[in-house]
Order: C-alpha cells, then sequence, then structure tokens
C-alpha cells in the first residue's frame, strides 16, 4: 500500500512542482499547438511529394510529438530534483525505488497520451480524416503502451542529462532521431537495411505501426505482436533507464560529486 | 551615419556572442537537418528528381527561420540572465538600434544552417543543387536574411514586454516553414492562407533564392522582401517606445 | 541648480502568488524619497539590505517610471527626457552580471562606446586610458567570462565612464570584492569625485560611506530617516557614549531588559570571533554600566568598556529606530 501512496502522490507532488515552474505561455504553445502544425507541415509535404496519405502522417506525427513530454519533462523533473537538491533524498531514502520513479513517470504518460490524443482529434477535424469512433478506444490503448515505452527512453535521457549539462540539446536530438527512425514520416520499408534495424529497437516505431492499422478498422487482436513488441521495449528501457539513474548515483557517492546530488 | 555603425557593429558583436555559445549554433544547425533529412526521404519516395531539388533548396532555408526563431526571443532573456539588457536600455541610443542588430544576427547565424543542410543533401541524398544566377543568388541571400532579421527584430521587441514571448518565437517555427514555400508549393494551402505567407519575409525570400537558382526573375521578389523588412523595421521602432514604457512601469527589465 | 534632484519619489512594486487563482500583493519599495545632490559632491544613499537604495537608483538612471513624484537630473525630467538624462549619466553596479560573456573586455567596451555616442575618433584612446585607469590593461583581450569579479567591477566602472558622464551612478560597487579590490575601487572613487564628477553611492558599508561622502542621506524602509554629513550624522549619536561589554553567550530575554532601562538609547549584539560583544548606546551624561551589569546577572562576562559613538553606532540606531 506504501509503494502504492508513493507511486502516486510522489509522483504528483513531482509533478506539480515542475509546472509551477513552468508558466502555461510555455505549456500550451509547446504541447497544444506546436503539434498540429508538425502534423499539419508533414501532411502537406506527403501531398507536395505524392506519397501516402493524411491519415499517415496525422497518426504518425501526433504519437511521434508525444515524445515531447516523455524526454522533456522527465529530464526536467529529474534535473529539477537535482537543482533544488532533493535528488539526493530521493535516492538515498528508504521507500522503495521503483514505485518512487515510475511514480514520476506517470504524470509525464498520461501528459504524453494527453497530447497525441489531442492533436490527433484536432487535425482529424481539420483535416477531415475519417477515424470512425469504434477506432477511439484502441487506438488509445496503443498511444498509452506507446508513450510508457517512450517513457523508458525519456529515464534513460534523464539519466544521461545528470552528468551531461546542455540537456536541451541532448533532448532535441533525441527528439529530432525518433522523426526520421520511428516511421512517423516515412515508411520503415523505405528506409535502409541498416535503419530499419535502429527502428525496430526504438519506443514509438510498433506502436505507430500499430495505431495506424487500427485506425483503418483492424482489432486489437491483429496488432497484439507489435503491441508486445512496444510494451516490451518500454519495459527494456525503462528498466535501463533506472539502473543508470543507480548508477548515477552510486557514482555520485563514490566520487563524491556534488554535480549529481 | 552614426546609425548604420551602430547597427553593423551591433551585428557584428551580436554574431560573435551568439557563434561562441555552442548550444545556440550546434542546435541551429542540427535542427532542420532532420527535418530536411525527412523531407528529402518523402521527396525520394516520391520519385520526382525536381521536387527533390526544390526541397534541398528550401530545406537549406529553413534553417534561417530556425535560428532566427529561436534565437531572437532567447536573446533578449541571454540579455536578461546576463544582466546587460537593462544597460541597453539605460543607454542613451533608441532601444529599437539596439535590438535589430540582435535580429539580424540571429538570421545571420541561420547561414551556417543553409551550408550545412546543401552539404548533408548533397553527400548523402545527392541532390546537386545547380545555380544558374550565381549574382542575384548572391542577392537574394543578403536580402532574406536582412528581412528575416527584421521579423526577428519584431519578436524581441515583444519580449522586452512580455517574459514569455520567447514561446512565441519557438512557436512560430513549424508554421513559417509550412506557409513560406519552403517545402510545399504555396499553391498547394487552401488560399485564406495565401495572404498571410505573403505578408511574411521568408515567402519572399525564399521565392528570390529559388528564382536565382532556377534561372527565372528574382528582382520583384528581392524588392517585395526588403520591402517588407524596412516595414517591420518601422512598425517594431514605433513599438519601442511603447513597449520599454510598459516594462519600466511593470519593473520586467530585470526580471528573470 | 541642484545636478540630481528626487522629489517625493514612490515606487510600488506588484507581485503575485499562484498561477490558477493569483493573489495580487502591493510591495512599497520606495515611500516618498527625497534629496538633492549639487554639483561635484559624492552623495551616499546608505541603507540595509532591501532598503529600496537600487528601486531609488533605477528610477533616476530611467530604467523604472515612479509610481508617484517626479525626479530630475540635469534639469532633465527622468520620464519624460529619458533620453537627454542617459546621455548624462554613467552606471555602474556591483556584482557579476552585466558583461557579454564571449566577448573581449576591450569588444565589451567597443559596443558599449558605441551606445553611448561617444565620437569615432576618441573611441580608441578614450578605451586606452580607461583601461589604464582601473587597472585592466594587458587584459582586455580576453573573454570576460574568464575575469574575476574584482575585475569584472573594473570594467564595470571603465564602462560606466565611456562618455565621460557629469554624473555617475554608482549602485553597491564594491559589494563581493576582496578588502584590497574594495580598496583600490574606492580609490578611485574619490579620483572621480577629485575631477569634478557628481556621483551617488549606495552602500551598506557604512565606513565606505563615512570615508567617501561628502554628504549621505541614511535610507530605511523605502524612506529617508536621515540626511547630513558624516559629521552631523554622528553629532546625532554624538551626546552619548556607547557601552560594550563582551559577553559569551546572551539570551534575547536579558537584550530586552537591557533595552528597557530608562537611560538606553539603542542596544545591538554583535557577533565576534569567539564571543559576542553587547553594545549599549546611552544617552549623555547617564551612567549606566553598573545597571547593565546587573541585568547581565548570571551571564559571563568578558571586557568592558566605554567609548564615543561612531557612524556605525548612529547608522545602526538610525535602521532600528524605525523597529
Amino acid at each position: 500500500m506504501t509503494s502504492l501512496r508513493i507511486f502516486f502522490i510522489g509522483g504528483i507532488t513531482a509533478y506539480r512542482g515542475l509546472i509551477n515552474w513552468l508558466s502555461p505561455w510555455i505549456f500550451v504553445p509547446s504541447l497544444i499547438v506546436v503539434p498540429i502544425f508538425q502534423i499539419l507541415l508533414f501532411v502537406f509535404i506527403g501531398r507536395s511529394a505524392g506519397v501516402q496519405n493524411d491519415e499517415f502522417f496525422a497518426i504518425g506525427n501526433a504519437v511521434q510529438y508525444a515524445s515531447v513530454p516523455c524526454l522533456f519533462a522527465m529530464t526536467n523533473a529529474i534535473a529539477g530534483e537535482r537543482n533544488q537538491q532533493t535528488l539526493a533524498y530521493i535516492l538515498v531514502s528508504p521507500s522503495p525505488r521503483l514505485p518512487l520513479f515510475l511514480g514520476r513517470a506517470l504524470p509525464v504518460i498520461l501528459n504524453a497520451m494527453f497530447v497525441a490524443a489531442f492533436s490527433l482529434a484536432v487535425t482529424a477535424l481539420i483535416l477531415r480524416l475519417d477515424i470512425p469512433p469504434s477506432t477511439w478506444a484502441p487506438i488509445a490503448i496503443v498511444i498509452v503502451i506507446s508513450t510508457f515505452s517512450c517513457t523508458g527512453l525519456g529515464l534513460i535521457c534523464a539519466a544521461v542529462g545528470l552528468r551531461v549539462r546542455e540537456t536541451a540539446v541532448l533532448n532535441n536530438v533525441i527528439f529530432g532521431l525518433l522523426l526520421i527512425f520511428t516511421g512517423a514520416n516515412v515508411p520503415i520499408e523505405e528506409l535502409p537495411g541498416w535503419m530499419q534495424t535502429v527502428a525496430n529497437s526504438i519506443p514509438l516505431t510498433h506502436g505507430i505501426q500499430a495505431a495506424r492499422e487500427v485506425a483503418q478498422g483492424a482489432s486489437l487482436a491483429d496488432v497484439d505482436r507489435l503491441l508486445a513488441t512496444e510494451f516490451l521495449i518500454g519495459v527494456v528501457y525503462t528498466f535501463v533507464g533506472y539502473q543508470a539513474l543507480r548508477f548515477m548515483e552510486h557514482w555520485s557517492r563514490k566520487r563524491a560529486s556534488i554535480q549529481i546530488a | 551615419m552614426r546609425t548604420l555603425r551602430l547597427i553593423g557593429l551591433g551585428w557584428l558583436f551580436q554574431f560573435k556572442q551568439m557563434s561562441r555559445s555552442s548550444f545556440d549554433s550546434f542546435l541551429a544547425i542540427l535542427w532542420p537537418i532532420f527535418f530536411g533529412t525527412v523531407a528529402f526521404f518523402m521527396f525520394q519516395q516520391g520519385g520526382d528528381p525536381d521536387a527533390l531539388i526544390y526541397a534541398g533548396l528550401g530545406a537549406a532555408v529553413m534553417g534561417i527561420w530556425t535560428a532566427t526563431s529561436m534565437a531572437a526571443g532567447t536573446s533578449l532573456q541571454r540579455e536578461r540572465w546576463l544582466g546587460t539588457l537593462e544597460l541597453l536600455v539605460a543607454a542613451p541610443q533608441h532601444f529599437s538600434l539596439i535590438i535589430l542588430p540582435v535580429g539580424l544576427a540571429t538570421s545571420t547565424i541561420g547561414v551556417y544552417c543553409m551550408v550545412a543542410t546543401i552539404l548533408w543533401g548533397r553527400l548523402v541524398f545527392g541532390i546537386e543543387l545547380t545555380i544558374e544566377q550565381p549574382l542575384l543568388f548572391a542577392l537574394a541571400i543578403p536580402a532574406t536574411l536582412l528581412s528575416v532579421g527584421a521579423l526577428g527584430f519584431l519578436i524581441a521587441v515583444a519580449f522586452a514586454r512580455y517574459r514569455h514571448a520567447w514561446a512565441l518565437g519557438s512557436m512560430s517555427e513549424y508554421p513559417v516553414w509550412l506557409i513560406c514555400g519552403f517545402l510545399v508549393p504555396l499553391t498547394l494551402l487552401p488560399d485564406w492562407v495565401r495572404p498571410i505567407s505573403w505578408l511574411l519575409a521568408p515567402t519572399w525570400g525564399m521565392n528570390a533564392i529559388r528564382d536565382a537558382a532556377t534561372g527565372a526573375a528574382p528582382l520583384a521578389d528581392i524588392a517585395m522582401c526588403l520591402l517588407l523588412g524596412a516595414a517591420y523595421v518601422v512598425i517594431g521602432v514605433l513599438v519601442t517606445d511603447r513597449v520599454l514604457h510598459a516594462a519600466r512601469a511593470r519593473a520586467s527589465l530585470s526580471l528573470t | 541648480m541642484a545636478v540630481v534632484e528626487a522629489l517625493d519619489l514612490h515606487r510600488t512594486y506588484r507581485t503575485s502568488t499562484g498561477t490558477l487563482r493569483r493573489k495580487w500583493k502591493n510591495v512599497e519599495a520606495v515611500r516618498g524619497v527625497s534629496f538633492e545632490i549639487q554639483e561635484g559632491e559624492l552623495f551616499g544613499l546608505l541603507g540595509p539590505n532591501g532598503a529600496g537604495k537600487t528601486t531609488t537608483i533605477k528610477m533616476l538612471i530611467t530604467l523604472l517610471i515612479p509610481t508617484k513624484g517626479t525626479a530630475r537630473v540635469l534639469g532633465h525630467d527622468v520620464v519624460r527626457d529619458a533620453r537627454e538624462v542617459r546621455k548624462n549619466i554613467g552606471y555602474v553596479f556591483g556584482g557579476e552580471r552585466g558583461v557579454y560573456e564571449r566577448l573581449s573586455g576591450y569588444d565589451n567596451l567597443r559596443y558599449f562606446a558605441e551606445l553611448y555616442g561617444v565620437p569615432p575618433k576618441e573611441i580608441r584612446p578614450r578605451i586606452e586610458s580607461l583601461l589604464q585607469l582601473v587597472g585592466l590593461k594587458g587584459r582586455e583581450q580576453e573573454r570576460t567570462e574568464g575575469y574575476s569579479r574584482g575585475m569584472k567591477q573594473r570594467l564595470h566602472i571603465a564602462r560606466g565612464l565611456l562618455h565621460d558622464p557629469p554624473v555617475v551612478f554608482l549602485d553597491e560597487p564594491t559589494i563581493g570584492l576582496d578588502p584590497v579590490g574594495a580598496r583600490e575601487l574606492r580609490a578611485t572613487i574619490a579620483s572621480l569625485a577629485d575631477a569634478g564628477k557628481t556621483i551617488l553611492l549606495t552602500t551598506h558599508y557604512m565606513f565606505e560611506a563615512d570615508a567617501l561622502c561628502d554628504r549621505i542621506a541614511v535610507i530605511n524602509r523605502g524612506e529617508i530617516v536621515a540626511e547630513g554629513t558624516p559629521a552631523d550624522l554622528k553629532r546625532g549619536v554624538a551626546e552619548g557614549t556607547v557601552v560594550e561589554v563582551e559577553v559569551f553567550g546572551i539570551p534575547e530575554q536579558t537584550v530586552e531588559r537591557v533595552r528597557e532601562l530608562s537611560g538606553v538609547v539603542a542596544v545591538s549584539v554583535e557577533e565576534r570571533e569567539q564571543a559576542q560583544a553587547l553594545i549599549v548606546q546611552t544617552q549623555a551624561d547617564v551612567e549606566l554600566t553598573q545597571s547593565i551589569l546587573g541585568q547581565l546577572d548570571g551571564a559571563n562576562v568578558g571586557r568592558i568598556s566605554r567609548r564615543e559613538p561612531t557612524l556605525e553606532d548612529a547608522y545602526v540606531s538610525l535602521v532600528s529606530a524605525e523597529e
């Protein structure tokens, strides 16, 4: 029971701390307006190049953009703890680590979900896409799994971010790589072999593909292999990220490095 | 004369200060390349070689806007952090003369971008850009820099008053890419968007650069570009006094 | 005509708490400050942190608009004729900020010289002589991010003097400097005054104000509580004496009891190395040593001395009188 409390309350409090620091002026543009424009941008580029269709780009970019809260909110949450010097307290706290960190991940996941769903919904309206209501629930589930998986990546970036000074550069680069490699705008099959390998080992790729199929009317059962792979990737990345944070903690204790904690 | 010296010197020093900040230059160069790469793949997939070249030029110019929109807003924020914003306001020169060079410097950083993108397109995607009229091309680029810089100047002025105006700058990145014809011909956009595109200097700059590269007549575009740039400057100068008065009344000059 | 005139200056800040349900609060930083500075004077604005010194100076240099009252520099109104004011003033503030870090010291000065309208022919010689004056010659080509705090401070002074302004505003210029650096800076300030410049200096170091200033205004909680030459201010407390008692730990109630003794003007406790000093200002012709010791009954007491009051004592009594 305590784990559950730590999970929810710890996570929400930390997130509120982050939100107080972020003003709504930053929040609203970057999480609500910008993804819609990213979708529109690629929809029109697609029309100009004569490839795919609007729905392809809408779903691809809506999910890909959800990586923004996963990466940035996560990094800022962890770095924010470090700056406020509460990270040390968390890392040495007697509470079980996993619920603690997962608790911090939950608001991020919810945030990411909202971003993906909202931008998709709005652009579907603008572009008059045909996404029947029967597909909405399955799409939502696919988005949840995808954002969970991407949060794992966010956790790794956050851990690395503790060592690196320019975390914003790191996160922007990861975002750019996700744009290219996840099939958000270019079908994986069209990419060179080595890029396909990379694509299949990162979050979001399988989720985007599953979302597209589900939007076309496939059932969740039809895409279960994709979803399972996506979920597995998420678990692996989260595990790695968690280990990375512990490693950082251990390293900072060994080196007495003030930088981390 | 004095005014030109001030602007010129300001341009030089702000450019120096920005170039030496690795964060600004590195990301400003890399960012449009990501998007350019995706666009190149898409056009490659589409199979139209002319369209690919079209995208190559467009992607190169995207960087100029990225650098400007990212840096114009944050530049004043940086002045705030450095503690120099107050010094600039307290100087006897008109504030707009001091901020205009900032906008110009940011778009000049975009040149790094242009070069990087063209090289990338060439090396990775084999996009060969041929410039039919090199002289006019060489004219079109500074014209674009000046007018885009002037637009950056407008954003920066807004930022003196509203601390969060930089969000406006970064929020405008995608829309400008979309409606100024970098990767998408204006004809593909809904009609009502057209007038908005025409009011934005990057549209004309892009046109001018394209025309110079393909052998069409860019002079009208260059003229329009510069005209718009001048209009931005005039608006900015007129607005500056009111913006500063508000900032001094609300004591928002030194707030971080 | 006074060079700088402040007439009933007020400045209120509005601050807010919370994001969704904002609560606004008005903070009166400056509440009716008036003073005049004559040509060639070195005027000190002395007060504790948060007294309103920086706010006052910023109103005078046109960075803040007063919520009430007016101010004039060389006859120009700071709100309406801001540009004229800016042409004639130099502004120097202490601390590490205010320089372009990735540019060299020389470039920084070059840029500001242009901003301040220094005639092109004079820029280079002016910069050279200023670098000489502040002792940065030879380091001017290095990027300022590598400068020590003292060096940045000196660069500030050079910057403030680029256009040879007749009026110079110095906002806590020696803050955070080591004693040697601070002493050198004060010498430079004194030489500026000798050269005929009108100077407004804000500081919370009383000895600095005492040593440098022709006249001082003591500001506390946004109001001027005293004004005059250092001698005038000392005279305000000179009639009395100061009894200093070295104590080793003294409870707050004891301090209160001493404060309540009749004939006591002010009491303060100062931390010294291993002990504290209980400093009691008494009125003239009052012998209170025995009564004070009586209150300290039971406490460990070291040396006891009586002395003349200094400007520091005057300052403490002025500032704590508001409590």
